[in-house]
């Protein structure tokens, strides 16, 4: 009965403190003591999951392959395009003065746990406020330029040497995005385990499968954009009209995927709401 | 006693750290076991209710620690599953090894049912309720499997911790 009622005063301590409350502060002291372990645990079994994920992968491994010869060659075309105009940039930029430059810097981290049931869809990584990492900034993977980096969610806490990340998958995460193609902005939303979903877009708006999605930071409905504009955050899967037909429901596959998930950066922005 | 404690500790911790490691790469159709639900359930059907409970709310409590959403609802559940589970062990007299299996399963079903309706009513539970049946069908048959292994191991922490009665002649 002590523990059960224990149970419920933590349940209404939790609900009524907020992120601050003295439920939040122990939550991150747990997190400050078992992340070491965690790190330790990783490094020594990731190996070996990696090894038994690979065998259970193994059939669809060669079509992978020559899906990513493919796309190197490709990348490599663009690669060379692109450093061209890079140092083409490079020179306006020095001759209009213009100081820094567009990618934010940005912290790498390791993935060295994910959340722990299956109700929760955040990951830890080995970076904290110690390396400047601070509550609000967005999580990317895929390259260090905002053109190469792909979405994977938001710190929600930070301790001096690790920090968790919201994923895009889940629900209570949002996120403004907008269409590559029409340039129409909507609100995309995680569902879990199903794809993303994209709400607020115009009916008739000409939506191509698979399209590409990127973040804005252009305020949706009254949510502001939490992500700098042209991260990828997926591409288009399927579209549904929804039965009101003011609005059509759109399903976005993630660009990242999240069982893979081993290495991230964290970009070092300012971020509002 | 300190042995005991220790001994508990080090079972909790080690769960909680496979849980969010390893048990992680091991998701099937979407969904992972729930260790720390097997280890409520193991240690209430060795140990009776009363410890059952307390390992329970250790259980419970840690996890809720370490998840990002709602704090305190695992606790409560695992407190209610690990006295639970050491009632019907004590009413359940069946020498079948199978028993420890099928109360792992049951127990874990009926515990992340609780845990989805407390969290559910106290407006904290935003899956759909498909995705809540398949964790609950998928975990207690992965939480099934893992018993037979984990019972022996967790046994012998058990007894080996257990203070010794001295019977002096």
């Amino acid at each position: 009965m002590v523990l059960v009622s224990i149970s419920l005063a933590v349940i209404t301590l939790d609900y009524r403190g907020g992120t601050e409350g003295p439920l939040a502060v122990a939550g991150r002291a747990a997190q400050e003591g078992i992340a070491p372990l965690q790190k330790a645990v990783t490094t020594v079994t990731r190996p070996i999951g990696d090894f038994f994920s690979g065998l259970a992968h193994l059939p669809s491994l060669q079509d992978e392959n020559d899906r990513l010869t493919a796309q190197v060659q490709d990348l490599s075309a663009q690669v060379a395009a692109a450093s061209y105009l890079r140092e083409q940039l490079a020179a306006l930029q020095d001759q209009l003065g213009l100081q820094g430059t567009l990618d934010p810097p940005s912290v790498a981290a390791v993935v060295i746990a994910t959340g722990i049931s299956n109700f929760d869809w955040s990951v830890t990584i080995d970076r904290g406020s110690e390396q400047g990492i601070e509550v609000g900034m967005p999580v990317v993977t895929g390259g260090p330029t905002l053109d190469a980096a792909e979405l994977v969610g938001r710190v929600i806490q930070v301790t001096s040497h690790s920090s968790v990340v919201q994923l895009i998958l889940d629900r209570r995460h949002a996120v403004a995005g907008v269409l590559s193609s029409s340039g129409e902005t909507g609100l995309i939303t995680g569902q879990g385990d199903d794809d993303l979903r994209m709400d607020l877009v115009t009916p008739g708006t000409g939506i191509g499968v698979p399209e590409p999605v990127y973040t804005t930071s252009y305020e949706v409905n009254g949510h502001p954009g939490r992500y700098p504009p042209g991260i990828l955050i997926g591409t288009v899967d399927r579209v549904t009209p929804e039965s009101n037909a003011i609005q059509e429901s759109i399903q976005v596959r993630p660009a990242v995927d999240f069982s893979m998930l081993e290495f991230v950066l964290v970009l070092q922005i300012g971020t509002e709401g | 006693m300190i042995r005991r404690v220790l001994s508990i500790a080090a079972i909790v911790v080690t769960a909680l750290l496979l849980q969010s490691t390893v048990f992680a790469q091991l998701e099937l159709l979407g969904v992972r076991p729930e260790l720390l639900y097997v280890v409520t359930i193991v240690i209430a059907v060795l140990e009776g209710p009363n410890e059952g409970a307390v390992v329970g709310f250790v259980c419970g409590m840690s996890q809720d620690f370490l998840l990002a959403g709602p704090k305190g609802i695992t606790a409560l559940t695992l407190t209610l599953l690990g006295y639970a589970m050491g009632l019907v062990r004590t009413y359940v007299t069946s020498p079948s090894p199978l028993l420890p299996t099928t109360l792992a399963a049951v127990g874990t079903a009926v515990g992340l049912a609780f845990y989805e309706t407390v969290a559910f009513l106290l407006g904290q539970f935003d899956q759909p309720i498909g995705y809540a049946i398949k964790v609950i069908l998928l975990a207690s048959a992965y939480n099934a499997v893992l018993t037979p292994i984990l019972y022996p191991l967790l046994r012998r922490v058990s007894e080996g911790s257990r203070r010794r009665r001295v019977v002096r002649f």
